[in-house]
């Protein structure tokens, strides 16, 4: 290709802006360009250096966060502090979601495994856009809700086949909790 | 300076000369740094008397106009254009409302810096003949030249805010300028400054302090919105009660009482000293003078602001203590004058209100005060 027209239609500013970023994500899929636009102004971009503690299992949770580069794990402690790695996330993943719509303590622990960018999408935020533009708030909660939907059947799927596996001792109760 | 501490007993002389230099280093860099800082600090004071009024003037007022922009903002214009819809809109009002409701203000200025001689001397007077009166029941008191001090009392009084007019006015002037335009920028970025603040955080605490911004600055809108409606409601009441009787100069006394029930406690009684004490002088102690005292206290005070406004529009939360109150109102009268008087309340129920709003988080989460329960905890 031609290097001015290369250089006039170029991609990867486009690519590395934030909003491409928020629109290339499963529950922002179906937003607006003008949605976009307006979340762009709504999340926080934080940079973490490698092995900085994101949140701690136990702290007064507010939001979720979106990886944008790096990757980090989450992990509980045992009663002897021993860490319990539950998952690993990457470019793209989420975490904390559950502690977006209700004030409760974080579940696990989170952080960082190298130089991270993470994207904060918090409460008070949601709160204040419901207010100031109902519409988009409402459009970014559906996405929200769809995504956390889905993972809960994934789970109950989950939970149920575990349950065929124990030969059907367990009820969902008790393995919830 | 622990950490240069050496593992053995005693120093080397290398290490004392060491310690000896940099001790020397840091005492002269101190008082360098001291010596600029008094300098430093005797700006930046400026600076911040000069900002200070404007700003806080601004801020609440943002906060008070923030509502009806958001409700011009949800029709669908963005947000520039709103605020101006907003400050026309309150301009045309409040034009409309002064030309209409008194078309002589000037002359009801002019008659006002006349009449507060006269009042205050007719005032004086009566309290000379109350004296002598008791002097003559009770002849063994000391008689004591009373009146004269209050005569001059009021005199300095009256010359020193005479003396201070042209001043305030350029004061006045340059907020008159200053508030609508700092007010406007509130408006238009405050959640971009705040976010700007907010963002400055460390990672590990910028979740809370995000938290906490919100919710302090939520419970900072609907406290200051209370308080300015109650002010209003309360002067509406005065202006229009003290017009039903013919007193002279409603609408101002009205204002007065408006703005002093901003300080709690004090504020009221100060509210209505200049109304009852008109009434006295021009009616004496008739039935327009008591109308005027049960419209202050019991009317404006008791039924109105005690019975409806303060339920419905003052949280319980930001209530002070008295003795709190008037240390706010001390403060502030040294800092700023008679409007540090007015403002040091608020400021200091806001910084009340910010510190109740933590203590709740932490209570929400029973977050951990010390390592100690940390480690106590789960």
């Amino acid at each position: 290709m031609d290097p001015i027209w290369s250089n006039i239609f170029r991609k990867t500013p486009e690519q590395d802006s934030l909003a491409y970023f928020l629109g290339h994500l499963p529950f922002f899929a179906e937003l607006t360009a003008k949605e976009i636009a307006f979340l762009e102004n709504l999340v926080h971009s934080r940079t973490y250096r490698a092995h900085e503690i994101v949140f701690e299992e136990g702290d007064p949770g507010s939001g979720m966060y979106m990886i944008r580069s790096g990757s980090v794990v989450i992990f509980s402690r045992d009663s002897q502090g021993k860490e319990d790695e539950l998952a690993r996330l990457g470019p793209g993943d989420f975490f904390g979601e559950t502690t977006l719509t209700a004030p409760v303590q974080r579940s696990a622990s989170a952080r960082t495994l190298e130089a991270t960018e993470l994207v904060g999408l918090f409460r008070a935020d949601l709160l204040e856009a419901i207010e100031s533009n109902p519409k988009t708030a409402s459009n970014i909660l559906f996405g929200l809700t769809r995504i956390v939907s889905e993972r809960l059947q994934a789970a109950s799927i989950e939970i149920r086949r575990l349950q065929g596996m124990l030969g059907g001792h367990a009820t969902p109760e008790t393995i919830e909790t | 300076m622990s950490a240069a501490a050496p593992q053995r007993r005693g120093w080397t002389r290398g290490q004392v000369l060491l310690a000896f230099l940099v001790l020397t280093a840091s005492i002269a860099s101190g008082l360098a740094i001291y010596s600029s800082a008094t300098s430093l600090t005797n700006l930046s004071r400026t600076a911040f008397s000069v900002l200070f009024m404007p700003l806080f003037l601004a801020f609440v007022l943002s906060f008070l106009l923030a509502p009806p922009v958001r409700f011009v903002e949800k029709s669908g214009l963005s947000r520039t254009p709103s605020i101006f819809l907003v400050y026309l809109v309150l301009v045309a009002v409040g034009t409309f409302l002064i030309l209409s409701f008194s078309p002589n203000w000037q002359s009801l200025w002019h008659n006002l810096g006349m009449d507060l001689p006269r009042y205050a001397d007719k005032f004086t007077g009566y309290i000379k003949d109350l004296l002598i009166l008791m002097h003559e029941r009770f002849p063994q008191v000391k008689s004591y030249d009373l009146s004269t001090k209050i005569n001059l009392w009021t005199q300095q009084i009256l010359s020193a805010t005479l003396a201070r007019t042209p001043g305030s006015a350029l004061k006045i002037g340059g907020l008159v300028i200053l508030v609508p335009l700092f007010t406007f920028f509130f408006l238009r970025d405050g959640r971009k400054i705040l976010r700007a603040f907010v963002s400055l955080t460390p990672n590990r605490h910028f979740e809370m302090v995000h938290d906490l911004s919100f919710l302090i600055s939520r419970q900072l809108a609907q406290f200051i919105r209370g308080r300015i409606l109650e002010a209003l409601i309360i002067g509406l009441v005065v202006g229009f009660g003290l017009s039903l009787a013919d007193i002279r100069y409603a609408p101002v006394l009205g204002i007065f009482a408006g703005v002093t029930n901003l300080i709690p406690y004090i504020g009221p009684i100060i509210g209505m000293i200049p109304g009852i004490l008109i009434a006295f002088v021009d009616f004496g102690l008739g039935g327009q003078f008591w109308w005027t005292v049960i419209l202050y206290i019991l009317i404006a005070q008791i039924l109105i602001d005690n019975f409806i406004l303060i339920p419905i529009l003052i949280s319980r939360v930001s209530n002070l203590h008295p003795l709190l109150v008037f240390f706010a109102i001390i403060i502030g009268g040294k800092l700023y004058g008679v409007i540090g008087m007015i403002i040091g309340v608020p400021i200091v129920s806001i910084i009340k209100m910010t510190l109740l709003e933590v203590r709740m988080y932490r209570r929400t989460f029973r977050l951990p005060e010390s390592a100690l329960d940390m480690e106590r905890g789960p």
